[in-house]
């Protein structure tokens, strides 16, 4: 047949639907209070962050257990830098931010990524938590006070920042991975490392590539987080409940899928702050989340996406995941 | 370290020598000084008893595992002792004797995967050229795991071709296959080595080796024990003792 994919009314159907997205999306802080707006952010944010991951632990197949430390850096780096002392302005945070938060996923992931997937798991998670200690005794990170930020009170701004830096992780992750060599290169390699070398694929540079890509944009995020709360202490940019919700969001979403992680993360965080508004706590997330966890990888491998799209790939996804253990 | 494309042609050098490779696990010594050359075109068959060596052989030769002796030159080009994506940049490809198709993926991403390091502009054309060859059209959209081990076979083969390289590893590609599908690769490997491409094929299937193999070589134990055409080695006191002795 013809080399090109000749799926018009498919591909109609869906750019329709995604402009939808769009358009609803630019234009809902009219339509919310504030307080439904700040929901709105939190989601575009937490569907960013799990698109990050998703990138190294869906597509790569190496689970990192240790994304917070990325978010911290982001987190840090920008808080730091606003100080008096600095006083530099948000935007010119974010590239050291970034720049950061590669090098460090390139000196953990380098490597560790060579060996087999617990190696990593272990030492993301580790790593993750010596950073938080770290900061917590430090002087320049505020010790366990935290560090405050020059307030910059315009809720639509973040809103809008939010929605540009998770559309373009989207967009990133989309053209990289689904229509380039590179999501070859990648996809390949976590089905069958061998297999991807022997085809001249340089396995072990891809992977730390992913890594350090999820580690930016993640970086990005932690970034923007904490000029939008003004206020981060080490638990709440370094803790691990955030790669917590990273992971299960995007096993909720579906692994390894393009839409799966932005919509795990929407509904994660809808479901988490409607417990907060309804139990004025969020203690019994975490069991929420044990549980979701437990019930997506028995019954619904390929996560929620795969009740609205159908058959996309195999079911061996997570199994296949699991092996490189 | 500049040489990674396979541009590097001298004309003296064979395609691929294999010169006193050696390999030990632990105890066994899996390889033990093997040495092997093969022409542009020429098609090698690897045969001998369960265990005496011959994937690993192949492994030495493509890189996946690093030979304790010996060196593996491709085109004259010393690859001993390089990376394996290096060494299948130079210009050998394999197929693997345990199923190895990417299994999340459809038959045509398992198809382009394979050219992502070679000829991307070209990639979807000879896809075709390469669905076609192997009667794969059908099920180019299907996952891999939806076909049948025959197809698997085939479409690792494909992923082979699509690398276009000038030496092929086949290690028990028939194994089990369907007999049309033995004949569709048959006739792929026939096709192939006219345009100069040399393939070592490891067979148990003594039809298929006597059809398509040019000159067989006998392992045992980690060595050749003997080497020729078929009906040489089909009269030869050493082939039967390596296969009667111990089965
Ligand atoms: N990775 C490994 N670790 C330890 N021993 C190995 C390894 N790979 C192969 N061996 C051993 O090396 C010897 C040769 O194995 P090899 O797989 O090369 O044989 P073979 O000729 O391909 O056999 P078969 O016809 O069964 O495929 C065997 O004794 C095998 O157990
Ligand atoms: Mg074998």
């Amino acid at each position: 047949m013809a080399s090109k994919p000749v799926q018009t009314p498919k591909f109609i159907v869906r750019a329709l639907l995604i402009g939808a997205i769009v358009i609803a999306l630019a234009v809902l802080p009219a339509f919310i209070d504030s307080y439904t707006l700040r929901i709105a952010t939190g989601a575009l944010m937490w569907a960013g962050l799990a698109c990050a991951w998703n990138i190294v632990g869906g597509y790569a197949g190496y689970i990192s257990f240790g994304h917070s430390a990325f978010f911290g850096i982001g987190a840090y780096t920008t808080a730091i830098l606003m100080q008096s002392d600095f006083g530099a302005s948000f935007f010119v945070t974010l590239l050291p931010a970034i720049i950061l938060s590669i090098a460090v996923a390139v000196v953990i992931g380098g490597p560790t990524m060579r060996l087999r997937g617990a190696y990593f798991a272990i030492a993301t998670w580790a790593f993750a938590e010596m950073l938080m200690q770290l900061v917590t005794v430090l002087d320049f990170t505020g010790g366990t006070a935290g560090l405050s930020l020059p307030a910059y009170l315009n809720e639509f701004f973040f809103y809008y920042t939010m929605l540009i830096a998770a559309a373009a992780s989207f967009v990133g992750v989309w053209l990289l991975i689904e229509h380039s060599r590179f999501g070859f290169r990648i996809k390949a390699l976590r089905d069958d490392e061998p297999a991807a070398e022997s085809l001249g694929i340089r396995t072990n540079l891809v992977k730390v590539q992913s890594f350090a890509l999820s580690a930016a944009i993640t970086a990005l995020f932690g970034s923007i987080y904490a000029y939008w709360t003004t206020y981060i202490d080490p638990h709440s940019v370094m803790g691990p409940q955030i790669t917590d919700q990273m992971v299960v969001m995007v096993l909720l979403g579906g692994l390894g899928t393009i839409w799966g992680p932005a919509l795990g993360g929407v509904l994660l965080w809808i479901t988490n702050r409607y417990i907060w508004s309804t139990f004025g706590d969020t203690v019994i997330y975490l069991p929420i989340l044990g549980v979701i966890i437990a019930l997506v990888v028995l019954f619904l491998p390929n996560g929620l996406i795969s009740l609205l799209v159908g058959r996309q790939r195999g079911k061996e996804l997570i199994s296949n995941i699991l092996r490189k253990f | 370290m500049s040489s990674a494309s396979s541009n590097a042609k001298s004309p003296g050098h064979p395609p691929l020598a294999i010169e006193s490779v050696a390999k030990h696990f632990g105890g066994i010594t899996a390889v033990d000084g093997v040495s092997l050359s093969a022409d542009a075109g020429e098609v090698v068959g690897v045969i001998g008893p369960n265990g005496s060596g011959k994937s690993t052989l192949f492994n030495l030769a493509a890189g996946g595992l690093k030979p304790d002796a010996g060196k593996v030159r491709l085109q004259g080009i010393d690859v001993t002792g390089w990376p394996t994506w290096k060494i299948a940049r130079t210009g050998i490809s394999r197929t693997f004797q345990i199923p190895s198709l990417f299994i999340n993926m459809t038959v045509r991403d398992n198809l382009l995967a394979a050219a992502v390091e070679g000829d991307w502009q070209r990639a979807r054309d000879r896809m075709e050229d390469a669905l076609e060859m192997l009667e794969i059209s059908h099920v180019v959209d299907n996952l891999a795991t939806e076909l049948s081990g025959g197809q698997q076979k085939l479409v690792e083969f494909g992923r082979v071709c699509m690398r276009d390289p000038k030496v092929i590893l086949l290690d028990e590609v028939t194994a089990g296959v369907h007999p049309n599908i033995r004949q569709i690769i048959l006739g792929a490997i026939q096709r192939l080595r006219k345009t100069g491409i040399t393939f070592l094929v490891i067979e148990h299937d003594m039809e298929m080796v006597k059809e398509i193999c040019d000159r067989l070589v006998v392992m045992d134990q980690g060595k050749i024990v003997a080497e020729g055409d078929f009906e040489t080695i089909a009269n030869d006191t050493n082939v039967r003792k390596a296969y009667l002795g111990r089965t």
